[in-house]
């Protein structure tokens, strides 16, 4: 499959300050899902691919062309931005009728396109209200529709679930692999691992302006097994249950945490860790409060790759 | 200009012209640009029914131009609306929209501050159309006291495109533009006016007051005091001036703004 998007030796400062540092990557069709803790670069990379930023070094190819200041690319890419920002005073119709005229189509047109747009993220019947009046999930919903509004084949989403409750994650969830089978190129950011497991199995991990792996869902999955993990149990007798699993060859580190009856086990194989765990409670007749990962998340395995 | 160009010019043009039309300060300074045809109806309301002191329609309204519009009103309008041009679009963050749109940054600018620039001056003439009328209802067949309309009219036009292209531009530099703009409207052009010789021609004000009726010798209202020290530039001059000064401002508001990298605060 040819790439859509490619960027070669990607790089932004901000004064001093790095943003994006020797980025070299291809994207292709589909959902790809761009993954980082707050402030690791995601939108600043994301402004470059949009060109709404000038590379301090490298470029970005957006179909084989340039895109800064390359006005047909703008039209075939659609932005939902991070931040929750509008012309408040304008109705929902008013704002993405507005943003349409900026194209080269009649006003008929841009009536029948935003039409389209506000059915399809279910914002018809309220698009007659202010902006302002709207709740952070509509308003997320609109910031979606004016990316897609102008049908656009490579969409760009920022934080797109950032804010929204259970339910109106569901629903863009939803909105976005509706696009990906159409065929189109999506990239979501997200600082949550689990936001982007709902969507897309290819992931792009960056972390301190740094792509540090790119690939399967599985292959960051792997990462997390390889790397120890550490569960803490906090239960009546945490002295019996750790001399029960010191023996086991898969248990690395054993370590009496500071709250009182909690122990922390590193382990190697979390599947027979686990499969162990409930038996010797019931042997022990252990009175169990509380049995937690504290390095299951995506944190840890930034941690682990960048070696700290 | 191609063909782009112009489209984008004109589809950002719309946007703000209607956007303009709904803001919330828009509220505000039609209230405020109401205000002088108020007092010119109560003015004349009083002469009427009332018996009052029987003035002439014209000084009044030379009073009003001067006092009012010319040292403030436009100045004012310019300002929060010159500035917002490029501020409003960073601190609203709404800045995103327009620049992944196919428009240009400098599309952006020139047409916003046209939109505001019409929609400005649509509030300052009616205004003064009807002040105009109210305060000269009985001698509207003189027809040299429309002349005098007109130039004002003219006066306050050029004085709000001029106004508005500086604070465009002040609005794309500094992130308190309000603040050094009200030193600018307030303190430069109300004191640097008033200097003799050459250095009151560092003033947009100055050349305005070139241009308007009779200079400070027969405007005949109480505030031609306004009009002192005044060594007036030649009309030609002063027109050609202005309309530099707006080419200039927007020129450079439109190449900082498309060169420069804008960061949303959080």
């Amino acid at each position: 499959m040819t790439a859509v998007i490619e960027t070669r030796s990607l790089s932004k400062w901000y004064g001093n300050i790095l943003g994006l540092s020797d980025v070299t990557l291809e994207i292709e069709a589909g959902i790809t899902g761009l993954l980082g803790p707050n402030g690791a670069g995601k939108s600043t990379f994301m402004k470059l691919l949009t060109g709404q930023m000038k590379p301090s070094i490298g470029r970005v190819m957006i179909q084989g062309q340039e895109i800064r200041n390359n006005y047909d690319l703008y039209m075939r890419i659609g932005f939902c931005p991070e931040q929750d920002a509008f012309y408040d005073e304008m109705t929902g119709w008013e704002f993405l009728t507005s943003l349409l005229k900026l194209y080269p189509i009649s006003h008929e047109q841009a009536a029948a396109q935003a039409a389209k747009a506000l059915n399809i993220v279910e914002l018809w019947n309220d698009k007659d209200r202010l902006i302002r009046a709207y709740s952070r999930g509509m308003r997320q919903r609109l910031k979606f529709a004016q990316a897609i509004a102008h049908n656009p084949d490579i969409i760009i989403l920022d934080e797109p679930l950032n804010g929204l409750d259970p339910l109106g994650k569901r629903k863009v969830i939803r909105l976005i692999k509706d696009y990906k089978s159409e065929g189109k190129t999506i990239i979501v950011s997200s600082h949550v691992l689990p936001e982007i497991e709902a969507l897309t199995r290819t992931i792009i991990l960056i972390h301190q302006g740094k792509i540090l792996a790119q690939g399967d869902i599985h292959y960051i999955r792997d990462l997390i097994d390889t790397h120890p993990h550490i569960i803490s149990v906090k239960c009546s007798d945490p002295r019996a249950l750790a001399g029960r699993l010191v023996g086991e060859p898969y248990v690395v580190n054993i370590q009496f945490g500071p709250a009182a009856g909690t122990v922390l086990f590193e382990t190697k194989n979390r599947d027979k860790f686990f499969g162990l765990l409930p038996r010797l409670i019931v042997e022990n007749k252990l009175d169990v409060e509380e049995i937690t990962s504290p390095d299951d998340n995506l944190q840890a395995v930034f941690d682990y790759l960048v070696g700290k | 200009m191609s063909q782009h160009t112009w489209r984008s010019l004109r589809s950002i043009f719309g946007f703000f012209f209607y956007a303009g039309r709904k803001a919330r300060k828009t509220k505000v300074f039609f209230v405020i640009g109401i205000l002088p045809v108020l007092m010119a109806l109560i003015i004349k309301l009083n002469q009427t029914f009332f018996g009052g002191r029987t003035i002439e329609g014209m000084g009044v309204f030379s009073n009003i131009i001067m006092a009012f519009y010319l040292q403030f009103l436009i100045l004012i309008l310019a300002l929060f609306y010159g500035s917002s041009v490029c501020l409003e679009e960073i601190e609203g963050k709404t800045l995103t929209y327009l620049t992944t749109r196919p428009v240009s940054k400098s599309a952006i600018v020139l047409g916003k501050y046209a939109a505001y620039v019409v929609f400005i001056m649509a509030m300052v003439l009616a205004g003064v159309i009807f002040s105009f009328l109210i305060l000269n209802f009985e001698d509207l067949l003189d027809f040299s006291i429309w002349k005098v309309l007109a130039i004002d009219l003219g006066v306050l036009a050029l004085g709000l495109i001029s106004y508005t292209a500086f604070f465009t531009f002040l609005g794309t530099f500094f992130k308190r533009s309000i603040l050094f703009g009200m030193v600018f409207a307030f303190g430069w052009e109300n004191a640097v006016q008033y200097f003799p010789g050459a250095t009151q021609r560092f003033t947009i004000v100055h050349y305005l007051k070139s241009l308007i009726p009779g200079g400070a010798v027969t405007t005949g209202g109480k505030f031609s005091f306004l009009l002192f020290r005044l060594e007036p530039s030649p009309p030609l001059t002063a027109v050609v001036t202005l309309l530099i000064v707006t080419a200039v401002f927007l020129g450079l508001a439109c190449l900082l703004f498309s060169q420069k990298e804008y960061l949303f605060e959080e």
